[in-house]
């Protein structure tokens, strides 16, 4: 059984008439990367407001270990890291001068915060740039830079909101590795607990653990990456572009679904969703019936399930504010 | 130590931010020569025309008596207690002519002598009965500098009739001025009001500061640290007090360089200048409750600004209407504006020359003011900006 390091018990916040979060109840294991994802407004920044203690719930708890997360406990709040989305820098401050001061506004001494300061801009690649200004670095180097503030004072807990936000690709793949790094063990720094919330499902399914899907203030479902994409239906999809819209739609799914478990036809994109098991034998069968049909098939793709899927499927496809 | 932090971290800030930095302790500095510049003898002059239409008279041992013209050489030598000139009296003869220049402001009184002047005058030394026309003073009752002008003319021509008809007064006047405030030129009778218009500025400083914590977001990342609400206004008021307590050094030094004399401990002042800067710093942090951004911040510190600059007797005095009486001192509701104290002290050590004790009444108020707003700032700050509810 894995150890829980943070926990939401019945987590309830309301302004006015609209509840923002819904009783959130679940549990963030030790060492693992929580992919937190949810539409725009469905009550991701509020939890996590919650869980870091910037927020009093109206109702329900956050516990971290075994302690519940009062709103003025300044220390079981430090055991947390909060990497905010937008970069959170001051301008006129070098690199290591504005890690030096917030790891000292958590309690570390001097040397002690000058000594991780200079390992963080080590790691992150801001060596060169350590006594630069924080409006002088580029976008990139920014956004290190605000996750080094997130781990200077070595939390259990880091918080990313939409890590790769703004990054290139060079750097994505490094700050993957990195995070992913983050709850290893490693000399002298201890394993850590990444939650991340993100919009992007192939950054969630590339590095989350398990994965929960909130809307409208309510836990969706939570659960293992693969475990998701399972639920959205077995075997893979394949997606056929269309030239023409059929005329008998209903003729053509009837006569597709005889041979795959689910078909659906995407109007805005002219594409059959056909979702089979060993799909790539059913190939050549699926364009038969169509041949058949007199449609003429265009590109065709094959793909496994995806987290977007998963996603789709249960917060739907109207836009959000 | 962690307001230490603070206080590093927004000095550093403060330092790495030249314009604003340098604009604010040059600020007041800056008036001071302006002022200066304006009043080059230290003193004001004030604008007299005079319509002299008196024809004179021939008095019995065959000489002509010109009163008029007398008079007129008799406002020329008044000076100040330094010798500087206080009138600058000019002739002219068309009375249209004159009220035009009175609506300008290019001149401040006009005093028209009548054609039978010196045959009045020349009657009364006689002990004749005097039917005279009348001395006419015009002038815009608007304009403060009319009044002063007419105050300066009127007792000329009071002292010139006196002499004139060689009547003396049944009782003696005598003015007792206060202090060394007769010796004052005018522009170091400004210069106190500068010196706490430098720290009023502060307002807007350290609110902007704070604001600008708060709109990049930065403020959010402190609150996840062990930094409390006070050490972070604590830290960011130090550096503004002393930014303030510098302006008010340097606003001294340019002052004294260019002829300001302190009738008073300079130190004195000094330490009204600093604990003023305090307590301008503690309404600073209450803007700061009202503002989510800097421009708010800006624009709401606007309006202490403007009640420090019309109620609390910096530009000019205002009427004081007294609440209650406390210590032997009428306390009005003015005096809940730190400047109110701030240019009470500093008149009655610069001017009037008194030492610490006699203006521990003022630093006692400015005191109690400065912990009134900072823990009320402290108190709003935790409300509005780091509340979790």
């Amino acid at each position: 059984m894995p150890n829980v390091v943070l926990r939401t018990e019945n987590l309830t916040k309301r302004y006015g008439s609209l509840t923002a979060v819904n009783n959130l109840t679940l549990e963030v294991y030790e060492g693992e990367i929580f992919g937190f994802l949810g539409p725009n407004g469905a009550g991701k920044t509020t939890s996590i407001n919650m869980m870091c203690g910037l927020l009093e719930p109206d109702a329900g708890r956050v516990w971290i270990h075994d302690t519940p997360l009062d709103g003025d406990d300044k220390g079981a709040r430090s055991r947390i890291g909060v990497c905010p989305q937008n970069v959170v820098l001051w301008e006129r401050l070098t690199c290591l001068e504005q890690l030096q001061f917030v790891g000292q506004l958590y309690g570390g001494r001097a040397g002690e915060a000058r000594r991780r300061a200079n390992h963080l801009l080590e790691i992150l690649g801001l060596t060169e740039k350590r006594n630069a200004m924080a409006r002088t670095l580029s976008g990139g180097m920014q956004r290190r830079l605000n996750l080094a503030l997130a781990l200077i004072h070595d939390p259990e807990i880091v918080v990313l909101d939409e890590p790769e936000a703004g990054l290139d690709p060079q750097s994505r793949v490094g700050l993957r590795e990195y995070i992913r790094s983050l709850t290893r063990e490693a000399q002298g720094v201890r394993p850590k607990t990444v939650i991340l919330t993100t919009h992007n499902m192939d950054e969630a399914d590339r590095l989350a653990d398990r994965v929960a899907i909130i809307d409208y203030g309510e836990l969706l479902i939570l659960d293992t990456p693969e475990t998701l994409k399972q639920r959205v239906g077995e075997g893979d999809i394949i997606e056929i572009r269309l030239s023409d819209s059929p005329a008998d739609m209903a003729t053509v799914i009837a006569a597709l679904a005889a041979i795959a478990a689910e078909v659906r036809w995407e109007t805005a994109e002219h594409t059959l969703q056909v979702r089979a098991l060993h799909a790539i034998s059913k190939l050549a069968e699926l364009i038969e019936v169509l041949t058949a049909l007199d449609l003429q098939p265009g590109e065709i793709n094959l793909r496994a399930n995806t987290l977007e899927d998963v996603f789709i499927q249960l917060t739907g496809r109207r836009l959000r504010e | 130590m962690k307001l230490w932090n603070v206080f590093l971290k927004t000095l550093r800030e403060q330092v790495r931010d030249p314009l604003v930095l340098s604009l604010t302790l040059v600020f007041a500095p800056l008036f001071v020569l302006v002022y200066h510049l304006w009043i080059p003898s230290g003193s004001m002059m004030y604008g007299v025309l005079v319509i002299n239409q008196d024809r004179g008279v021939l008095l019995n041992d065959g000489t002509t008596l010109k009163a008029g013209e007398q008079l007129v050489m008799a406002l020329n030598t008044l000076t100040y207690a330094n010798g500087n000139p206080l009138l600058e009296v000019s002739r002219l003869d068309d009375r249209n002519a004159a009220e035009t220049r009175l609506r300008n402001r290019d001149t401040d009184a006009l005093l028209i002598l009548p054609p039978d002047f010196s045959a009045a005058l020349s009657a009364a030394q006689a002990g004749l009965g005097v039917d005279a026309q009348p001395v006419i003073f015009v002038g815009d009752l608007t304009n403060p500098y009319y009044a002063i002008a007419a105050v300066m003319v009127n007792a000329a021509l009071d002292e010139f009739i006196q002499i004139a008809t060689g009547q003396p007064r049944p009782l003696r006047i005598v003015e007792e001025p206060l202090g060394a405030s007769a010796a004052r030129t005018e522009f170091e009778n400004y210069v106190p009001g500068l010196l706490v218009f430098a720290v009023i500025m502060l307002v807007f400083q350290i609110s902007m500061a704070i604001a600008r914590e708060v709109e990049a977001g930065t403020l959010r990342r402190l609150q996840l640290t062990r930094m409390s609400a006070f050490d972070l206004l604590g830290g960011t008021s130090a550096v503004f007090v002393l930014i303030g307590v510098i302006s008010v050094l340097l606003t001294f030094a340019v002052a004294v360089a260019i002829g300001f004399r302190s009738q008073g401990p300079l130190w004195v002042a000094i330490l009204i200048g600093a604990v003023t800067s305090l307590s301008i710093v503690g309404v600073g942090l209450i803007v700061v409750c009202f503002s989510k951004t800097v421009t708010q911040a800006f624009l709401i510190a606007n309006f202490p600004l403007a009640l420090f600059m019309f109620f609390s007797g910096v530009i000019y005095p205002f009427p004081r209407q007294a609440l209650f009486t406390l210590a032997g001192h009428a306390v009005s509701l003015y005096d809940i504006l730190p400047p109110t104290h701030a240019v009470v002290a500093l008149n009655k050590v610069l001017t009037l020359g008194v030492g610490i004790g006699e203006v521990m009444y003022e630093l006692i108020a400015l005191l109690a003011l400065s912990v009134f707003y900072f823990a009320i700032g402290v108190w709003l700050f935790q409300r509005k900006h780091l509340s979790t509810r």
